[in-house]
């Protein structure tokens, strides 16, 4: 404060400095985070937020408390979860003044608070777990219902009341009733007295007893105790001890009712063995007893306080009533008689008293010899069925019947007869119950065929039982033994004919005989095949006359020349479709007859190419002559119905939809497995590969795509196909060419071209209607492209000069600076670079003419476009390599590589708006690209194989729908043209990237 | 079950769709009846009185096939609460039967939906589509994406069929392939033949596959043997639907010439066929519990057939 300041005098309070308040804060802040939390619970000062100490007044009670003045805590009020008080019930708990003390004040009353101590409880917890514990020692000792200990919380003995503390401290006992208390008191009393004298006087006395004379201990006890109780009711309360039924008796049976003395020795054999120590306490109890009771020996006297009573003479008369006694204890067995006795007979040595054991048993173990196996036994088991057939092969044989007149049935009977005989009657009876509904099968249950069957039947038999009899070696397997026209033919050389289901493809003719073969082991469906094959084969299309005559024209077309033109047997009117699939028949047929007529002739490539073609079922016709190693797994692939079995992998959400459990719970994903056999072909050599995908699906397409809900389309496919064809492959197909041509995927294969115009014919039609718009896309696309490589497009191209328009040759244009567009080919620009460099390893020369001669192909059928996008790549590739190798070459080819250069930055930024579409397939690209970087020049060619070979697999799937798709077509297409530019303009990109590190 | 109680009096004709019917089916308990064609409508019919009763219109393209949520054990009302039908526009169409209004759409098939069928519990709708895969949809989530996408076909998928833990669909690729969700096992039976429908037997033992070279085809399910053919109608380039009876008994088929079959079972002896359409039968369906049947044909015309 500034000392003139005094003068002024102040109103109010003066409104805080900043820093002080904030200081404050600052202080609250460090306590309450700092010292304050060592500091114990009821030291610590509860401020506010700005670190003031809070009081509040009298009757809210002191400094304030909570959180912040409030009653809260600093999570605030949060709501307690809501509980169920239906399974949760509140609790009621025994408070307790404990609960309501503080630790401190709980120390304080620590030391005020009184105990009893365990010898001074009189009552309450202490007296119970006394009583606890001498039950659970009395329950050792005698046997419980609950074998083990058991727990306390179970058996809770109840104290003693009062009235039975004041009865036995005036002298009562347990388990004695209290009706003749005066007579048992005194006794009682004399008793303890005499006991006491006893324990005073002498111990070798007492030895003595417990030695020598336990029984006549027990004895005088004994007769003691009756003469006492006239009444015998001493036992006022009955101590019921229950016994554990230990035995295999039946309830309440007693098996020594009659003679106890077994029961005594089996109890004491139990008790010997089972539980010593138990046994010990019963022996002691019964010392103590005797001890008690027999310790009255004449000559001690009565003490001189006790009366003279009548049980005294009792005492000196022990001995006189001995046996009366005894026998009363016979008949009503006591505890203690037990007891004794079974003392005694413990000391007996498990001998039952008036018994000893035998020196010498006349018992003797019975042995009996084992039977006597007859000497004919021979120990194998003999099925029924081949006693059965043995059997009847003695029977009469059946008449001889004439076989029916279906050779189907008459096949089958006579297979089922041969089974027969060979397997047993069993077989018949299973086969019979299996196909009792099947009315082929109705000769068994004596039906159609029955007597031919049984005929058969017998044949066969008598055939087995023969050469049974002649080959015991059994060296031939019996189906071979038969002697049929097959294992004629088989020993004179002939080749079986082999009729798998390509019967089935071929035509629905011989289908039954199929079904035959299914149903039957295959040991007879080969004579089946081989007689019912031959005369089928020759005509196989007799309910076809037209067919018929066409197939023989093939016939005569296939053997006349060893090959044959693709559009040999085709009738005009027919569809591709149609024609493809009825070569396949034809080609089926034909070779049916042909392996069967001379079966060692058959050529194993041209029966390769069938059931390689037949194999994938729709194939087109185009392509006969296709090879492959694989062909061997497709024919094993003919039987039908064919059942595979794969893993597959519901996906949880599946499962759970379903109401089921996953079957793959926590199981690491599978490997995906081969999709088909498309994927393997792709892995063979390539020329294959390109009709084994193609041409399958694009037949495919025609068959069964579109004809499905389009009653007229079918006629308008089938005209549109003829007529269009011509016209349009001229016209209309054009704009598209273009695309492909410059665009396309270089997986497209020669060999596809021709029969590509032909098979894709019905596809034309849907495109016919797109033409205008791609016609304008590629009019578009052309403007700008010229625009930006700075050239003069004329909007209005016609057709020739779009077509011939290649990127190849728009690049050669642009070199030469030239608007001039179709004037110099494709070719001349790759292989005049290769005139003009001398030096140039011989692969890339390889290459390069490879490319010339097929360029020069493709300018023949311009029907292929996409070879040329293809070249137009690879000329790219080309020279980039060539600028590898010689760069000092590169001076005469300065000004051309400039410019391609230019045009290839051009291609690029044009095909950047087109990333976003493309880039999954870019990306693929640039991992090649960074590949092909790193690699050397040489394996160039190899590496566009596999390439081409992965995108093949890629792509061939979605070709197939794309191919058989109509309106899928041509947006497909324009995805394709799209991805195949960015590929060549990357293709390009990196050629001019290499090229420039080589100018540097 | 005797010929003579074979449904083949025509009791009502249901017109009202234009162009051709693809498919007419049952609906679990045979009450009612739904229709779709090429007119892109679905028509909701109680075949028994001969009453058009509701049209679903939404579909862009032409209706393929259409299934009724069915009969639920597990729930004691009848649930034909919701319908669900595919067709040329990819789509499946997931609709409120009562209200008429489509609940989802389901996108996702690369070409046209052939089939479609619910599941036991409606939870999940098993679509078949050109695009040679089968994709399951969940009806419970509000996820539009396919919750499993089984692509191991290698032509289109024409026909599926639910059981509880099983998808069974028939291809174009020849095959009928068994998807066993419990055990996850795929069980391919190759037919040889390009498979245009497929219909279970109701004691679920058998599978009935029609093909294309007008063969239908029994297949024993556990084994995946050809227990027998049955021919004589013509069934070559449309998808035509084949049953079997209530009582399993016969089996009926469509014929591209307008003719009904009926088979007997067992020994696969034509027992009746008569015309019934002008047109190709696309598609039979049978009561579960009577002897009726109501068929669609291109014609355009759904007729429904009795004792």
């Amino acid at each position: 404060m500034n000392p003139d300041e005094e003068d002024y005098v102040f109103y109010g309070t003066p409104i805080e400095r900043e820093e002080e308040i904030t200081s404050r804060k600052k202080k609250a802040v460090a306590e309450s985070s700092g010292h304050l939390r060592s500091l114990p619970a009821w030291k610590q000062e509860v401020t506010d937020e700005e670190g003031r100490r809070r009081f509040h007044g009298a009757f809210t009670g002191g400094f304030s408390a909570g959180y912040y003045n409030t009653v809260g805590s600093k999570e605030g009020w949060t709501p307690q979860s809501f509980v169920s008080s239906r399974k949760n019930r509140a609790e009621v708990k025994q408070q307790s003044i404990l609960n309501f003390l503080d630790e401190d004040e709980k120390a304080d009353l620590e030391g005020q608070s009184l105990e009893t101590s365990l010898e001074f409880d009189t009552f309450g917890i202490t007296a119970t777990e006394l009583a606890r514990k001498q039950a659970e020692k009395e329950q050792q000792q005698r046997p419980s219902a609950i074998p083990g200990p058991v727990p306390d919380e179970i058996v809770l003995p109840a104290t003693e009341s009062v009235g039975v503390k004041l009865l036995l401290k005036m002298g009562w006992r347990h388990g004695h009733s209290i009706k003749d208390s005066r007579a048992n008191l005194l006794y009682d009393a004399r008793r303890e007295a005499r006991k006491a004298f006893l324990a005073f006087s002498s111990d070798d006395a007492k030895a003595q007893f417990a030695e020598s004379e336990p029984v006549q201990g027990d004895l005088g006890s004994f007769t003691e105790q009756p003469a006492n109780d006239v009444v015998q009711s001493y036992q006022s309360t009955p101590v019921y001890v229950l016994n554990p039924k230990q035995d295999l008796h039946g309830l309440g049976f007693d098996p020594y009712k009659h003679a106890p003395e077994f029961r005594e020795r089996k109890r004491s054999r139990m008790s010997g063995k089972k539980e010593p120590g138990n046994r010990k306490a019963y022996s002691l109890q019964d010392n103590l007893s005797g001890l008690k009771s027999g310790k009255v020996a004449p000559g001690f006297g009565i003490g001189a306080l006790e009366e003279l009573d009548d049980e005294d003479e009792d005492v000196y008369a022990s001995g006189l009533d001995f046996v009366d006694t005894y026998v009363q204890e016979v008949e009503e067995p006591s505890r203690l008689m037990t007891d004794s006795k079974q003392k005694l007979v413990a000391k007996e040595q498990g001998v039952l008293p008036g018994f000893r054991v035998a020196s010498s048993s006349d018992y003797q173990l019975q042995r009996f010899d084992a039977p006597v196996i007859p000497k004919d036994f021979v120990p194998h088991h003999k099925f029924p069925g081949p006693l059965d057939t043995s059997y009847k092969v003695a029977d009469l044989p059946p008449p001889e019947v004439p076989p029916p007149e279906d050779s189907n049935l008459k096949l089958l009977i006579e297979g089922v007869a041969t089974l027969v005989a060979r397997c047993g009657k069993l077989f018949e009876d299973l086969s019979r119950e299996k196909n009792q509904s099947n009315p082929l099968f109705s000769f068994l249950t004596g039906g159609n065929g029955h007597d031919y069957y049984t005929r058969k039947l017998w044949e066969e038999q008598q055939k087995r039982t023969c050469q049974q009899k002649q080959q015991v070696d059994g060296k031939f397997s019996s189906h071979m033994e038969r002697m049929t026209s097959e294992s004629r033919g088989r020993i004179l050389g002939e080749r079986p004919l082999d009729r798998s289901t390509k019967d089935s493809s071929s035509s629905g003719a011989s289908a039954e005989v199929i079904h035959l073969q299914i149903n039957l082991s295959d040991t007879f469906t080969k004579s089946a095949s081989f007689k019912s094959g031959l005369p089928e084969v020759v005509k196989p299309f007799q309910d076809d006359p037209a067919k018929q005559e066409r197939f023989e024209q093939f016939l005569k077309e296939k053997y006349r020349g060893g090959l044959r033109s693709t559009d040999s047997s085709g009738a005009s009117y027919m569809s591709e479709a149609a024609r493809a699939r009825e070569r396949l028949d034809f080609e089926a047929a034909a070779e049916a007859i042909e392996k069967g007529k001379q079966g060692k002739e058959l050529s194993v490539q041209q029966f390769m190419d069938f059931s390689a073609t037949g194999g994938m079922r729709f194939t087109s016709g185009g392509v006969e002559q296709v090879k492959d190693t694989e062909a061997e797994d497709l024919l094993m692939k003919k039987i039908f119905p064919k059942r595979e079995e794969y893993q597959w992998r519901p996906s949880p959400v599946l499962c759970k939809r379903f109401d089921l459990i996953d079957p793959y719970m926590g199981k690491p994903p599978p490997a995906p497995r081969m999709r088909s056999k498309m994927d393997t072909l792709i892995f063979t050599s390539d020329s294959v590969r390109a009709k084994k995908v193609e041409e399958p699906l694009t037949a495919n397409r025609d068959l069964f795509a579109t004809p499905q809900f389009d009653v007229q389309g079918i006629s308008e496919d089938l005209n549109n196909k003829e007529t269009e064809v011509d016209v349009e492959v001229q016209n209309v197909e054009r704009p598209v060419d273009l695309y492909k041509a410059i665009f396309s995927d270089d997986s497209d294969d020669e060999g596809e071209t021709t029969s590509l115009n032909k098979v894709e014919d019905p596809e034309k039609k849907t495109e016919a209607a797109t033409t205008t718009l791609s016609r304008l896309i590629a009019g578009d696309f052309l403007e700008s492209l010229g625009k930006e490589l700075g050239l003069e497009v004329p909007p209005d191209l016609p057709y020739s000069t779009n077509k011939a328009q290649t990127p190849a040759s728009r690049k050669e244009s642009a070199n030469t600076d030239a608007g001039d567009a179709n004037s110099i080919p494709v070719k001349n620009k790759p292989s005049s670079t290769v005139v003009r460099t001398p030096v140039n390893q011989e692969v890339h020369c390889d290459l390069e003419i490879a490319q010339y001669g097929r360029s020069e192909k493709n300018e023949l059928s311009y029907g292929n476009p996409d070879r040329r996008g293809r070249e137009h790549m690879e000329t790219g590739s080309s020279e980039k390599k060539f600028d590898e190798v010689d760069p000092e070459k590169m001076v005469p080819e300065d000004k051309r590589a400039k410019a391609l250069s230019s045009h290839h930055r051009n291609l690029n930024s044009s095909s950047s708006s087109e990333d976003g579409r493309t880039r999954k397939s870019s990306r693929r690209h640039r991992h090649r690209s960074s590949d092909s970087n790193s690699d050397s020049s040489n394996d160039r060619r190899d590496r566009y194989h596999s390439r081409s070979k992965g995108r093949r697999k890629e792509s061939s799937r979605e070709r197939s729908s794309s191919s058989r798709k109509h309106s899928k077509h041509h947006k497909r297409s324009r995805d394709s043209v799209a991805r195949s530019r960015h590929e060549s303009d990357q293709e390009h990109g990196e050629a001019k990237r290499g090229k420039r590190k080589n100018r540097d | 079950m005797s010929v003579s109680d074979l449904p083949r009096k025509e009791v009502n004709v249901l017109k009202g769709h234009e162009g051709a019917v693809l498919a007419a089916r049952f609906n679990s308990d045979g009450n009612y009846c739904l229709s779709c064609g090429k007119d892109r409508n679905i028509c909701l019919w109680n075949p028994h009185r001969g009453i058009l009763i509701k049209t679903y219109k939404s579909h862009g393209r032409e209706v393929r096939d259409v299934h009724v949520t069915p009969y639920q054990w597990v729930i004691v009302f009848r649930d034909n609460s919701k319908l669900c039908s595919c067709g040329g526009d990819r789509q499946i169409f997931y609709w409120d039967v009562s209200t008429g209004r489509v609940i989802r759409k389901f996108r996702g098939h690369d070409g046209e939906v052939n089939a479609v069928k619910f599941n036991e519990y409606s939870s999940v709708i098993v679509s078949a589509g050109y695009d040679q895969s089968l994709r399951a949809w969940d009806c419970r989530s509000h996820s539009t994406e396919p919750i499993q996408i089984i692509d191991t076909f290698l032509d289109s998928v024409m026909s599926v069929c639910l059981t509880k833990s099983e998808i069974i669909a028939g291809s174009v690729d020849g095959t009928v392939r068994t998807f066993d969700i419990r055990i996850g096992r795929e069980l391919s039976d190759n037919l040889g033949q390009p498979v245009n429908c497929i219909a279970m037997s109701n004691d679920s033992n058998c599978i009935l596959a029609s093909c294309l070279d007008s063969t239908l085809r029994l297949l024993d399910r556990s084994s995946g043997e050809l227990l027998q053919e049955y021919k004589g109608h013509t069934c070559k380039s449309y998808k035509l639907d084949c049953c079997l009876t209530n009582t399993d008994a016969h089996v009926t088929g469509g014929s591209e010439d307008g003719f009904i079959y009926f088979w007997d079972l067992v020994d696969a002896s034509v027992v009746s066929s008569f015309q019934a359409h002008s047109s190709v039968v696309t598609s039979v369906s049978y009561h579960p519990k009577e002897n009726c049947m109501i068929t669609a044909s291109v014609d355009g015309t759904i007729r429904v057939w009795k004792t």
